[in-house]
């Protein structure tokens, strides 16, 4: 314990070279750690460039430790601690202060690279400049006095990088000729603490910050300044380093101009001082836009979802824009569908007087004859069975005729009292036009009268019908049989002629034997006529359409017991027709080709014999137009019309059904309610009609989804009237609302026309175009058009 | 009741399958309000239960109709996967989902003669990018000091021009002061990352627009010298006319679409472009020109191209030149003359077996007018070529852009014509680690066009995602030239995604600088690469590494 008194005054010389020999920093540090165990508190060390001198070191009695040092190596002072005094007498190199935690180091030269690398606490005054990296990674702990670090000179490059506490004081003296004072990029990563710096200063970081100074920076200064430069021995400066620091009106030079760096702030980091890109275009870029003289671009932006022009698709109520199956397939073009949707309306009569715009025989023809194509494609099939067309033909049945608006004093010969004729008949009369029919037979009717045979036509359903065309107003005259001279008379006397005379010459095929044949016309003729033809029990019917069938019925019916139809190709007959007579027994046969005719029956050429009494040929009928001019045929005996089944001879002659080409009842009806309507047409001066029909409704744009399907059998007892729950309703809006509830933008509206008539619109302020409306749709009358592909047709 | 029929799509053989949840769905209909494919539409289902809830057989039916999204099975509006009805869709309840059963593309052959698609992406990555199996490892951990790649400043510039070597510049010695005894060939020092080079028209106007204003603004306000090359569709005479065309690449390619307009301009214009691309082909289809889909050719790329509204097929070379010599003697002197010989020209070729031979050819450049080699590698994007060509054609790019640098040092003449190098670069979303890898390997720079697009809001992907570039349907404004569609796009953000997305590669590029200790670009520092594979080791000659 005496002994470290013993001490306490004395200095303790420490040499760097020991008998000429430098020693090893370990060494020179070994001894100075003896001597301070020896309890020396001050230490003169004439170094020769050992590291380190200086720290980290203490008193064990707290008593200051002082150190002059001359001549060290990199690192004096450093990790120097609270209560160390040092003072190198001349210049250090690298490193001075490093670590420092609170020692006092004063360098009366310059100091090396990375003076005050690191230091946290203590003070370090440099005479001289610093070089490169100077007061970097600085910090400031706050349990302890931030640390100080004064340079009189400058520094070298990247000083005060990553500085996060402490302060920093570059007096600049002497420096008026350099750049910047603290070299160039200082300050990069900095994040805390404040330099002060007098002169100028150059690419300093954009992380900082370079302000002037306040007040209470300049009494910072004020302060220390004469400390500082007492420690390094040149108190003689403070009149020009304080100059910037005084209140004068007089103009500073930049090197005597003080300034201080601060870090920015956190936040302030973050707050990017780059120009918005839209202020770039509009301020800076090509006016207009570089596409602006090309393209018109408003550089609006819209949404993945928008309404108005700038939606994909956009929807289009198009009610009755397709036809629907039933009225497609029907040759006259019945719709069904209106004429179902006037039942759920409840208007019974409207509805059954609807058919008779088309037909004038729907409980006939609709209702019984005909093989209905119109239910071949009908959607309710999808659900459970097509709509029950016959059932709703018949419905038709009693009503009655309402008499012409207006007569209109135009006159028409119908020549034929068949389908064809009594169709234009029928819709001629409708118009107001005076109409007489000329019959050869003894009643008039045509091939519905004469071979149809009952068991396929109720005769009173017939008459009922016939008579209806009677009463609105129609005149027949049967045996009236036309010749040459008539139809002349014909031509002149009436406005239009209806040739409408059927198909009533049977066609033979002249095989060997052809004379046994029995004509089938004549045949179902006779039959019809109550005349009971003998046919033996077995019979051979050449040919299978249709006609042939009703020949087979005809000849069951006459005590026939083994019929047979042959063909040469697939039978042409309908499948209801040839289930008929399959279920009375008769064989069809194809193909088979006749070689010919003998007591025995038909000999095919394949060498078989079909067993016959009588042999009946039903292979086509054609039509006598010997009461014509020649020049009105074509070299084959034909009839030459237009496509408005007008003689290209003369406009005034129509010539619809068999008369021009073989079909059914309802391809006759259709053609003689053409010919009427375009009769009516050209007497009126206005052009034609071709009669197109809307193309047919997609099956899948009619949703059978929303119908339950039902039992066969319950299907069967529902009154025809029902048909309303069962009706798809394809292409013909049912009013049902769905589109109006469902529209998730509830841009629908239904708007009702005084005429009881009514349309929905969809606003295309709110609607998106998702189409939702025709995908729910139960009719298919939303459309949605593309908007997109409206656009790219540019 | 539809019937199902064995030799018709159906949805099992199809690439996406649209996901959907009926009971999240409220039918608010913005998937379909959104999806320009088609793909979807509104329907209705059945839904039948015949339930017994008494204690005896007692059937009871429950029938309802239910309003639901459904998927169109065809062969024409095929759903591509591109999400966006799982983007717009607030309650999570429909997304595409990919099928791995698919048949798609076969059966399309099979139904129609025709591939499903054209254009998007390579969709048959069968393994990884070599360049994922390359890494950064000569890091300096002790040796020399690394730099710090936010205070160090780096010199990132590469050459777009030709370099000639010292001993050929032309310096005489006059009063003791070195001058130039004749004009030296025009170089520009530019950023080594070009944009490009998708054409107007391949780009919608404000797709092509956002990355013109990105590369102005990365000039004027970043300093960042980056260059944009304007693909094959021509330029817009607006753009020509100002003082951003110092920052456009002209590009020419066998179609020379646009020309007529750029020569046109030329005494009206008051800067230089920044150089003049010759496109040869292209990466992603060898093989073919330019192929842009009618559905694409609105009126104003008819007016720049000059050109009616047609398919526009680019021939597959540039006619009349039939030799490498040719092309350059008449190709690059006639570019080169055009701007009368301040505009340095350069010339792209999609990179192929026979690239070394063009390299070495072009290398002997007598008269120093072939201002840089562009090789363009498989995995780069396309609007249009055709699938097999995509799938099936072209060359990866490491090696072939390796071997050029290889040859063009055993000839002592490495950095003269510069290498640039493309094909899809940034697949894997940072384009920093591809470009120095490149530049190691020996490019003096990069080029991307796909990458930018991804930036810029694209959502499909290498994987078969979207890829409907070709049918002027892009559902996000990019590749359309559909006003509808292309409205969807904002112009500035799209600029603005850019260019921080270049904000980003530039300080990326430096942290891989630094560790290597580059301030200048790392051309040819092959010593920083390894690999943990030992063929690509042996392949590019960079190290082994495990």
């Amino acid at each position: 314990m005496s002994e470290y008194n013993i001490k306490t005054n004395q200095i303790a010389i420490i040499n760097g070279i020991v008998d000429g020999q430098r020693i090893s920093t370990q060494q020179l540090l070994q001894e100075l750690y003896n001597k301070l165990e020896e309890g020396y508190k001050e230490f003169e060390i004439s170094a020769s460039g050992q590291h380190d001198i200086g720290g980290p070191l203490w008193d064990k009695e707290n008593k200051l430790l002082k150190f002059k040092v001359t001549n060290p190596g990199q690192r004096v002072g450093s990790m120097g601690m609270v209560g160390t005094e040092i003072l190198v007498e001349g210049s250090a190199p690298a490193d001075v202060g490093w670590l420092n935690a609170g020692a006092e180091i004063t360098v009366k030269g310059d100091g090396g690279d990375t003076t005050a690398h690191c230091a946290a606490s203590g003070k370090i005054y440099i005479a001289g400049r610093t070089g490169t990296r100077s007061g970097a990674l600085m910090k400031h702990d706050p349990k302890f006095p931030p640390p100080e670090f004064w340079v009189l000179k400058n520094t070298g490059s990247f000083s005060f990088e990553f500085m996060g506490g402490g302060t920093a004081v570059i007096c600049g003296h002497g420096c008026d000729n350099l750049n910047s004072v603290l070299g160039s990029r200082s300050c990069v990563g900095m994040v805390g603490g404040t330099v002060y710096v007098r002169g100028n200063v150059k690419e300093l970081s954009s992380q900082v910050w370079l302000m002037d100074l306040n007040d209470g920076d300049k009494e910072f200064l004020l302060q220390g300044l004469p400390v500082f430069l007492d420690k390094i021995g040149k108190p003689e400066l403070i009149n020009e380093l304080s100059k910037g620091l005084q209140d004068t009106k007089e103009d500073l030079s930049p090197s005597n101009k003080w300034s201080k760096i601060v870090a920015k702030t956190y936040e302030e980091r973050k707050t990017k001082s780059l120009m918005p890109l839209k202020q770039f275009r509009l301020n800076k870029w090509v006016e207009g836009g570089i596409f602006g003289d090309l393209i018109e671009d408003d550089y609006s932006i819209s949404d993945l979802v928008s309404t108005g022009d700038l939606r994909l698709k956009t929807p289009a109520w198009k009610n009755a824009a397709y036809s629907a199956p039933c009225e497609y397939n029907c040759p006259i073009g019945i719709p069904t569908q209106k004429r179902i949707s006037l039942l759920r309306q409840g208007e019974i009569a409207k509805a059954l007087e609807l058919v008779l715009e088309f037909s004038p025989f729907p409980a006939s023809v609709c209702g019984q004859v005909c093989p209905n194509l119109c239910v071949d494609e009908c959607n309710r099939k999808y659900v459970d069975q097509p709509i029950k067309m016959a059932e709703l033909g018949k419905l038709s049945k009693d009503i009655k005729v309402t008499t012409p608006n207006k007569e209109n004093n135009r006159k028409v010969a119908v020549i034929g009292s068949g389908a064809a004729g009594l169709g234009a008949a029928w819709h001629l009369r409708k118009s107001g036009y005076k109409v007489d029919i000329l019959e050869q037979d003894k009643v008039f009717g045509g091939k519905l009268k004469q071979v149809i045979p009952e068991d396929r036509l109720e005769r009173n359903i017939l008459e009922t019908e016939l008579q209806r065309i009677i009463d609105s107003g129609v005149n027949v005259k049967t045996n009236t049989r036309v010749d040459k001279e008539l139809f002349s008379k014909l031509e002149k006397d009436y406005d239009a002629v209806v040739v409408a005379i059927g198909a009533h010459n049977p066609v033979v095929i002249p095989f060997e034997g052809h004379e046994k044949l029995v004509k089938g016309l004549d045949f179902l003729k006779a039959v019809n006529n109550g005349e009971k033809p003998h046919v033996g029990e077995k019979v051979v019917v050449i040919g299978a359409g249709n006609a042939a069938m009703d020949v087979v019925i005809g000849a069951y019916n006459l005590g026939a017991k083994e019929v047979t139809a042959i063909d040469i190709q697939k039978p042409a007959a309908f499948k209801k027709e040839i289930k008929h007579v399959e279920m009375l027994g008769a064989k069809i046969l194809w193909p088979c080709f006749t070689d010919k005719i003998n007591e025995k029956g038909v000999q095919l050429k394949d060498g078989r014999l079909l067993e016959a009494d009588t042999v009946i040929i039903s292979v086509g009928d054609r039509s006598d137009f010997s009461f014509i001019e020649r020049d009105y045929l074509d070299e084959r005996g034909l009839i030459k019309v237009n496509e408005y089944m007008q003689t290209v001879n003369n406009r005034k002659i129509f010539v619809p059904g068999d008369a021009v080409k073989l079909g059914l009842f309802t391809n006759a009806l259709a053609d003689g309610r053409k010919v009427a309507i375009n009769i009516d047409k050209m007497l009126s001066g206005q052009p034609l009609d071709k009669f197109e029909k809307a193309p047919m409704i997609p099956q899948d744009r009619v949703k059978n989804e929303y119908y339950h399907p039902m039992n066969p059998q319950k299907v069967l007892e529902m009154k025809p009237e029902k048909e309303t729950d069962r009706c798809l309703s394809c292409g013909y809006c049912r009013d049902c609302e769905y589109c109006k509830e469902i529209c998730p933008e509830q841009a629908i509206t239904r708007n009702s026309n005084p005429d009881g008539s009514f349309e929905y619109t969809s606003n295309s302020d709110k609607c998106i175009g998702c189409g939702i409306c025709a995908g729910v749709c139960p009719c298919g009358i939303w459309t949605m058009d593309d908007n997109l592909a409206k656009h790219s047709e540019d | 009741m539809a019937t199902i029929k064995i030799n018709e799509i159906s949805k099992d053989e199809l690439l996406w399958q649209i996901e959907y949840n009926s009971d999240r769905c409220t039918l608010c209909g913005k998937c379909v309000a959104a999806c320009p494919f088609n793909a979807i539409e509104a329907s209705v289902e059945k839904r039948r239960k015949v339930i017994n809830e008494d204690s005896t057989p007692a059937p009871k039916v429950k029938f309802q109709t239910v309003p639901v999204i459904k998927q169109n099975i065809n062969i024409k509006n095929f759903c591509r996967g591109c999400g966006i009805c799982e983007k717009v869709c607030p309650n999570e309840s429909i997304k595409p989902v990919r099928n791995t059963d698919e048949k798609f593309a076969m059966k399309v052959r099979a139904y129609t003669g025709d591939s499903y698609k054209r254009g998007g992406r390579n969709n048959l990555h069968t393994m990884p990018r070599a360049l994922d199996k390359i890494k950064i490892g000569r890091i300096s951990q002790m040796t020399d000091p690394s730099l710090d790649a936010q205070r160090h400043t780096f010199e990132m510039l590469a050459p777009f021009g030709r370099v000639l070597p010292p001993e050929q510049l032309p310096l005489t010695e006059l009063n003791g002061q070195l001058e130039l005894s004749k004009n030296l060939p025009p170089v520009r020092w530019i950023y080594p990352i070009i944009l490009g080079d998708m054409s107007i028209g391949a780009l919608s106007g404000r797709m092509w627009e956002a990355l013109a204003i990105a590369t102005a603004y990365m000039n004027e306000e970043l300093g960042i010298p980056i260059r944009m090359c304007s693909g094959e569709g021509g330029m817009p005479v607006r753009l020509m006319k100002s003082r951003y065309l110092k920052y456009m690449i002209l590009q020419i390619a066998s179609g020379h679409f646009g020309w007529n307009r750029i020569i046109n301009t030329m005494p009206e214009m008051t800067e230089d472009p920044a150089g003049i691309l010759i496109k040869i082909g292209q990466g992603a289809k060898p093989g073919d020109g330019g192929l842009l889909q009618a559905k694409k050719v609105a009126r104003h790329i008819q007016e720049i191209r000059g050109v009616p509204k047609a398919d526009l097929l680019s021939p597959p070379n540039h006619q009349g030149l039939y030799s490498i010599e040719e092309s350059v003697q008449k190709m690059f002197l006639s570019m080169n003359a055009a701007f009368k010989f301040r505009v340095p020209v350069a010339i792209k070729v999609s990179a192929s077996v026979t690239s070394i031979s063009v390299y070495n050819n072009l290398l002997r450049d007598p008269y120093n007018i072939v201002g840089g080699f562009f090789l363009d590698g498989i995995f780069g994007g396309t609007g249009a070529a055709h699938e097999i060509s995509l799938n099936h054609t072209g060359h990866p790019i490491l090696s072939k852009l390796r071997d050029c640098y290889l040859a063009a040092v055993h000839q002592g003449k490495q950095g003269q014509i510069p290498l640039w190098a493309a094909g899809g670069l940034g697949m894997n979303g940072n384009l920093a680690a591809d470009a120095f890898k490149m530049m190691c390997l020996g490019a003096n720079g990069v080029f991307t066009g796909k990458l930018l697009l991804q930036i810029a809001g694209c959502v499909g992907n290498d994987h078969g995602k979207c890829n409907a570039c070709n049918t002027g349907l892009c559902p996000v404004g990019i590749c359309t030239q559909n006003p509808v569609l292309v409205k969807r796009l904002d112009i500035d953000k799209v600029a603005e995604n850019i260019v921080n997305y270049f904000i980003a590669t530039d300080q990326e590029i430096k942290k891989l600088m630094a560790p290597i200790g580059n301030s200048s670009l790392p051309i040819g520092r092959s010593d920083a690469l390894v690999t943990i594979d030992s063929s690509i080791a042996e392949k590019l000659q960079i190290q082994y590494a495990c």
